[in-house]
């Protein structure tokens, strides 16, 4: 199997000092977040504006990371069940390419190949073969790390590394159809990204490239569409892989070569990155890797960085999904978890990939409550009350670690 | 507890520190990595002016390696290793912290 070189191109560094510029600018819808914000976490003070390829995102809905990761404050998920795209979460494994590929987007190329009859389409083609819209949570492997007591390497996100939003595009499955079937002995779907890489480095060490089992290509789309809008650049336009149920890593962003392959890719994003490595271990590809999501919810309101609830009647409201199951109930405690009784869910179903939002009405109070959640999936795995362990900081489904302390007055 | 650190003793780390990030650490550090005080300004992994890690922080990504970061356990020794991270969170304006 052979990889596409990276190509060189002559905007991505002026675009990239664009982004310096602007970071070092400051902005001032990041002075205006910093004056207006109500949160009371300690991060309010180091509020950094937005690089300049997320300059349209809303600054009072994120907590910037850094220029390549940016999280959801929990206070500004609503109650729409749709996340928008100017709140969505943010984390790139490498630099997105230069703004020019989505400037004229039906001429971007995907290569399909591990199929009969190998081809390269024009995204123009694709939008012919077929169409299908799924609502999804896309969610971060990393999601929650910053639970983990030891403070794994990488971005601490809590909650908001994961949003539900709809994408649009082509049934993997009939590209597959079109090109007469899988060639044989396929296991594995393979998505390669169109970042450009550095010289210097083994192409291998950090191209996007990563596999998926070849079920998951089932209810797969190559979609070009985010909640009613052509894809952002900032989350894998022109064309990006939806893997439904797997976490954000193996949604492959502006995909330009789909493979479906014997083996999975050595790319070691996928052989050693994205591993559940026991604790003093590092990554190896023995370990299992990071793919599908499991049963997991959370309360968004009232926490710790939304306004005091006075007390008397309170709506605890929140998500919850069970990555390749639906969600079937969500339990809430007003007690730290000792005692649970069933919330509701409020709103539209929108499919087994998305989130439901859950509302339990509580009397609480004055004073301090742990509340937490605890989600049920339709295959009946209860979310643990426990995080597995990994060096990394995966897939953190906890309750206990996702539970919050409020103050009601 | 480590041994008190001596100015020249400090310098002289900072020097190796720098070294290796500009090329002695192989793939160098400037291939990927922001750091004004080195003049490098890759573009691939976090700004570390803006990521501003501490000491622990650098040290625990050098020997593991993180995200797309491969681990340069095999290829520095522990003393290259402290070297860079005590350069790196220090001339990145992060609180001095002893890597271990």
């Amino acid at each position: 199997m052979t990889h596409p070189k990276a190509q060189a191109n002559p905007l991505m560094a002026s675009h990239f000092l664009q982004g310096r510029r602007h970071l070092l600018a400051g902005s001032a819808s990041a002075v205006a977040a910093a004056a207006l914000g109500t949160w009371t976490r300690p991060a309010a003070a180091q509020v950094k504006p937005l690089p300049a390829y997320v300059s349209w995102k809303d600054a009072n809905s994120l907590i910037v990371h850094s220029s390549s990761t940016l999280e959801t404050r929990r206070s500004a998920f609503g109650t729409s069940l749709i996340t928008p795209a100017e709140q969505l979460y943010i984390r790139n494994n490498l630099p997105p390419p230069d703004a020019s590929i989505v400037a004229d987007r039906d001429a971007w190329e995907l290569s399909v190949e591990g199929v009969r009859n190998p081809r390269r389409f024009a995204l123009r083609e694709l939008k012919s073969m077929g169409l299908e819209t799924v609502a999804m949570v896309l969610q971060c492997s990393g999601n929650g790390r910053g639970f983990f007591p030891g403070k794994p390497s990488g971005t601490p996100w809590t909650v908001g590394a994961a949003g539900c939003v709809f994408w649009s595009g082509v049934p993997v499955r009939a590209v597959i159809e079109d090109r007469g079937g899988l060639a044989a002995g396929i296991r594995h779907m393979t998505g390669t990204g169109g970042e450009r890489l550095p010289e210097g480095l083994d192409p291998k060490s950090l191209i996007v490239e990563r596999s998926v089992p070849i079920e998951a290509m089932t209810d797969a789309l190559l979609a070009w569409e985010m909640n009613g809008v052509p894809i952002s650049l900032a989350h894998g336009g022109p064309l990006r892989l939806i893997v439904p149920g797997y976490t954000g890593v193996n949604n492959i962003k502006y995909i330009r070569r789909l493979a479906f392959t014997t083996a999975e890719t050595d790319a070691r994003i996928m052989s050693h990155g994205y591993r559940i490595s026991p604790p003093g271990t590092q990554g190896d590809p023995a370990q299992p890797s990071v793919q599908e999501m499991s049963v997991k919810s959370w309360i968004n309101a009232p926490s710790p960085d939304s306004a005091a609830p006075t007390a008397g009647m309170v709506q605890i409201h929140g998500v919850a999904f069970g990555g390749l199951s639906a969600v079937r109930r969500v339990e809430v405690s007003v007690d730290g978890g000792k005692t649970w009784r069933e919330s509701r869910f409020v709103g539209p179903d929108l499919g087994k990939y998305a989130w439901r939002q859950f509302v339990f009405a509580a009397r609480l109070p004055a004073g301090s409550h742990r509340l937490a959640s605890r989600a049920t999936d339709m295959a009946g795995n209860v979310q643990p009350e426990h995080r597995l362990e990994n060096v990394s900081g995966y897939n953190n489904t906890s309750w206990a670690d996702h539970a919050v302390t409020v103050t009601v007055s | 507890m480590m041994a008190p650190v001596h100015a020249a003793d400090d310098a002289s780390g900072l020097a190796l520190g720098r070294k290796l990030f500009k090329g002695g650490a192989i793939p160098a550090c400037t291939l990927c990595h922001t750091l004004k005080d080195a003049d490098s300004t890759g573009v691939i992994g976090p700004v570390l002016d803006e990521l501003k890690p501490d000491a622990q922080r650098v040290a625990t990504a050098l020997r593991n390696g993180v995200g797309n970061m491969p681990s340069y356990k095999a290829t520095l020794s522990d003393d290259d290793i402290r070297a860079l991270a005590r350069y790196v969170s220090k001339v990145s304006g992060a609180m001095q912290g002893a890597a271990r």
